[in-house]
């Protein structure tokens, strides 16, 4: 379902909370059960999963916003129930009687019931080798039990995108330089065939370099999100994707990508109107220094610049007024500790206005997570590389997530997956 | 005096002494100042300080070091450029004014410019490959290894000596996988210093396979035991320790001091890694290191390698090195008696209690300590109880209480079917008798026999004997003819899961799957679930993972409560590829 087509169904969230039985009936006698997501749950983002699978099978939940961390109402069924068991979810049945107090205590308080109806349709965009990192949202999804499908260049440059609802980006590099490894790790098996790989699917598209195939992708991204696309991103996918966008008709590319030398000028000629999220942000010049732009605000790569990792904090929003913002930050924890990615943050002075702050690292010129709208659709930005590995490195092993099944940073993710299954209220502001 | 007069005393006396001191601070020198206020963080106005220090006299070192170091803290490493021209106008040939503008200049992205610095430096002392060390580790700092590698080489050109910046040139080719290259420049390092050998072995450690024969090549190249001892130490990293030691042994010094010192080292690179090679290896290390040695040193390494022989499986080596050591009256008695133990223990494992007995006996009353002695009694009783001799077996144990003692004679009632006596025994005996692996191994035994209901099992003895003694087939035969015999409840679907996990260890997956099919099909709660886990894994190592998935999804909904649902639930997303397997 399409962002513009839930705003405009106006079905309200608030009417399917009223302490009446008609909105309920909807969903007809069955019992129901609740997944907790406060400190009682056993595995926070399995839930997500259970939810997720549940709607995927024409079932209807909610998402209780606020309500004991963001609980779920998930149908009591044989089939629910089963998948509770399996996952190892804490889910409990809850009676009518039950039920009516928590609409009542959610009623009363910053707190909002959500329907979910129909579960996106996923793709995670990345590519056909195995790059030597983990990726974060390939790794939750998998975790959480949530069905995707893989796209790389070929099947967004051949309008592959139209089919999906979801689409996630991680550390790709839209400037087409590699994430800027070239140079460092020349010789590197994993980098030959990266090159290879990123040099014939520009070739197959008729595109004179990687640099202008990976910027093609970016506009088909980006056209996806104004048709009304949910995008979420992490990492480097971020910046570059914007850098990609705004660099309309200018060479930021280092000459190893595109052949030439990046315009000189060319941090004035970018054209910010483009992009989703950024604007005004000055371009790294060096070719060997895996940094981007100015627009991270710890700048990992860079030996004089790089900032030592806090902790952000998740801001609070009116869960009845703003309830997009209300679930993409529902969360056990409030506060969670920093992780580097090699774009770990966002300078605020580089901020569009009208961008949505999430979540940011109080005293700090950088901010964590934001959101924003383009056209009919949203994308919602994410700094850092993987939750649970702060310091992940080039050829570390992937992050084993039933070791972290409670994490607060992953949860953030998977918010992002299963609100596009939300049917939304119509917006008061 | 009161104390208020008291700390007015103080006070005063100590006003001329402040007085002198402040005067030797220059109120007016600003290079004090900005020292001062870099000590307390405050960068910014230490940089103006450093920058006035710097009007006065453009060339001094100090306030040029100092401006660099809080620029980097402020990350305005660039704007030191703004001060280099007017110092190198002062003193345009102080080499440490020209080091300091080369770092100026690249760190403002102009690298031509620092090269310029190199040129002039380099041009002062044309003999010093300071300058192109320099900027290659400033080219190394920001990852340009290009820029890096062509520096180091300029100096090797210019200079004349094809030796030079070895080292720098060794880890600059393995940064970029050419590892053939590496190798030569770090034979031409340690040729200049020695102490390159850790980072030299460091660096070629980490060869990916397929580069591994280039480097082999080029060390057998080079010709050198130096090189050899190398060969030898990388091929024990990478897999093979005792073709490692071969190599590495062929090349070792004829002096006696040096070989050993050599051996040592070779030791230490094996040391925290298992396996029966490393193990063979260390063993071999230290035969060669007591063949070096003497007196007390001597016996401790031919102990430690009998030892080591033995772990690795060699145990005709360990014996031999233990009869040697037993019967040297020259070596200490702590360690003979070390000796005499491990050899006891090993002609028990050989399956020759009688010989081992008499060991013992041969051992003065006082040469074993009492409690070693009665433990070595003790393996000796169950080595002639695998033999099938409980009568030499029951007497061995007769005067032995302990808890070990416990738990010894009711492992020797169970091989002879005697399931009653065996659990009263074991309870005795507690949990914790024994080793850990002892006294896990009779945890698993007591759980296999406490739903039995008879006092006296011979079928059950006999394949419990049959696998101590390592006749796992016959052992599988029992324990299937057994199983038949007895309700699932009643100790027959233990029985079978027994035989399963038997099954298993020995790769007949296909008669383990059976075995726990039906043992898990029996349904007895306590059995079920962990013939459903072991079933998975079996189905797991057999390819056929869809089976193995429904049947941890049927362990998880079937047995909620089970201890092991936790670690079905693991299983299951590592078969799922929900988590990487372990």
């Amino acid at each position: 379902m399409k962002r513009r087509d839930f705003l405009a169904a106006g079905a309200s969230g608030a009417a399917s909370l009223a302490l009446v039985p008609a909105p309920w009936a909807r969903f007809g006698r069955a019992s129901w059960m609740l997944v907790p997501m406060d400190d009682a749950q056993t595995d926070h983002l399995k839930a997500y999963g259970l939810a997720f699978r549940a709607i995927e099978r024409g079932l209807k939940c909610e998402w209780l916003l606020n309500y004991r961390g963001g609980a779920f109402l998930v149908p009591g069924d044989a089939e629910t129930r089963r998948d509770a068991t399996l996952a190892g979810v804490a889910a409990a049945p809850i009676d009518d009687g039950a039920l009516t107090q928590v609409r009542a205590e959610i009623q009363l308080g910053n707190m909002d019931a959500v329907p979910l109806e129909k579960a996106p349709k996923v793709a995670v965009y990345q590519p056909k080798n195995v790059a030597p990192w983990d990726d974060a949202v390939t790794m939750v999804l998998n975790y959480a039990g949530i069905r995707f499908e893989k796209v790389w260049d070929p099947e967004v440059l051949s309008e592959g995108l139209k089919t999906f609802d979801w689409l996630h980006l991680h550390h790709e590099d839209f400037t087409g330089q590699y994430s800027k490894f070239y140079l460092n790790y020349a010789g590197a098996p994993w980098l030959a065939d990266m090159v290879q790989r990123s040099q014939a699917a520009a070739r197959q598209f008729g595109f004179p370099n990687v640099p202008a195939a990976k910027q093609a992708v970016a506009r088909e991204i980006r056209d996806f999100v104004e048709r009304g696309g949910f995008l979420f991103a992490m990492c480097t996918a971020t910046e570059t994707l914007d850098l990609a966008l705004a660099s309309e008709g200018v060479d930021i590319a280092a000459a190893y990508a595109d052949g030439t030398p990046m315009d000189p000028d060319a941090a004035a000629k970018l054209r910010w109107d483009l992009a989703l999220a950024f604007q005004g942000a000055r371009l790294e010049t060096s070719p060997t220094t895996p940094v981007f732009s100015d627009i991270d605000g710890h700048q990992v790569n860079s030996a004089d610049r790089r900032q030592p990792l806090g902790s952000f904090t998740l801001f609070n929003f009116s869960a009845k007024i703003d309830p997009v913002a209300t679930m993409l930050v529902q969360c056990h924890r409030q506060v969670i500790p920093d992780f580097y990615g090699l774009t770990t943050s966002f300078a605020r002075r580089t901020l569009k206005p009208g961008v949505v702050v999430l979540a940011d690292e109080p005293g700090t010129p950088w901010v964590k997570y934001i959101h924003g709208e383009r056209g009919q659709g949203t994308w919602t930005f994410y700094g850092g590389h993987d939750p649970e590995d702060p310091q992940h490195q080039i050829g570390d092993a992937p992050t084993d997530l039933s070791l972290h099944p409670h994490s607060p940073g992953y949860r953030l993710i998977l918010n992002n997956v299963l609100f596009p299954a939300a049917k939304k209220k119509e917006l008061k502001t | 005096m009161t104390r208020a007069l008291a700390a007015l005393a103080l006070v005063l006396a100590g006003a001329p002494l402040a007085a002198p001191l402040a005067a030797q601070q220059p109120a007016g020198d600003p290079m004090a100042r900005a020292y001062d206020l870099e000590r307390r963080g405050s960068f910014a106005a230490a940089a103006d300080g450093y920058r006035a220090a710097l009007a006065r006299r453009p060339a001094e070192i100090g306030a040029l070091l100092g401006l660099e170091r809080v620029l980097a803290s402020l990350g305005k490493s660039a704007e030191l450029v703004q001060v280099v021209p007017a110092a190198l106008r002062a003193a345009p040939t102080a080499t440490p004014v020209l080091s300091l503008a080369m770092r100026a200049w690249w760190r403002a992205g102009q690298p031509d410019s620092a090269r310029a610095m190199a040129e002039r430096w380099s041009a002062i002392v044309p003999e010093d490959e300071a300058p192109w060390r320099e900027l290659g580790n400033l080219a190394i700092a920001d990852r340009n290894r290009v820029a890096a590698k062509a520096a180091f080489l300029e100096a090797r050109r210019r200079i004349g000596r094809p030796d030079l910046l070895a080292a720098e040139l060794a880890q600059l080719a393995g940064a970029e996988r050419d590892f053939a290259t590496a190798t030569r420049e770090w034979l031409l390092a340690l040729r200049a210093l020695p102490g390159y050998r850790s980072a030299a072995l460091a660096g070629l450690g980490v060869a990916p396979e397929e580069s591994r024969p280039a480097v082999l090549k080029e060390l057998g190249a080079a010709g050198t035991p130096e090189a050899e001892r190398m060969a030898g130490e990388l091929l024990a990293r990478w897999g093979d320790p005792v073709g490692g030691l071969r190599r590495f042994a062929a090349a070792l010094p004829a002096d006696d001091s040096a070989a050993i010192e050599a051996l040592r080292l070779f030791y230490e690179q094996l040391r925290g890694r298992t396996g029966p090679d490393v193990r063979r290896a260390q063993a071999m290390v230290l035969e060669q290191l007591a063949a070096r040695s003497t007196g007390p040193q001597r016996a401790r390494y031919q102990l430690d390698a009998a030892q080591a022989y033995g772990d690795a499986g060699d145990r005709a080596a360990s014996r031999r090195l233990l009869g040697a050591l037993a019967a040297d009256t020259s070596a200490p008695p702590t360690l003979t008696s070390g000796a005499t133990s491990t050899l006891i223990m090993l002609l028990v494992e050989e399956g020759k209690p009688d010989e081992a007995a008499a060991k013992l006996r041969e051992v003065g009353a006082y040469a074993i300590d009492p409690e070693e002695r009665a433990a070595l009694a003790r393996r000796i009783a169950l080595g002639w109880g695998l033999r099938g001799d409980f009568a030499e077996a029951d007497s061995a144990l007769a005067d032995d209480e302990s808890v070990d003692g416990l738990a010894a004679l009711g492992r020797l009632r169970l091989y002879r079917g005697d399931v009653a006596s065996a659990v009263a025994l074991f309870q005795a005996a507690g949990p914790y008798a024994g080793t850990r692996a002892e006294a896990t191994a009779r945890t698993q035994l007591f759980a296999l026999l406490q739903p039995l209901e008879a006092d006296s099992l011979p079928a059950l003895g006999a394949a419990l004997l049959a696998l101590d003694r390592g006749d796992t087939t016959a052992a599988v035969r029992e324990l299937g003819a057994l199983a038949a015999t007895l309700p699932p409840a009643k100790g027959g679907a233990e029985v079978r899961l027994l035989a399963g996990r038997v099954e298993r260890g020995r790769g007949r997956h296909a008669e383990a799957e059976q075995q726990f099919r039906a043992a898990a099909a029996d349904g007895v709660p306590a059995t079920a679930p962990w013939a459903e886990l072991e079933l998975a894994r079996t189905l797991v190592e057999l390819g056929r993972p869809k089976e193995a998935e429904t049947q941890l999804e049927h362990l998880i909904l079937t047995y909620p409560q089970s201890a092991l649902v936790p670690q079905a639930r693991r299983e299951l997303d590592e078969i799922r590829g929900a988590i990487p397997r372990t």
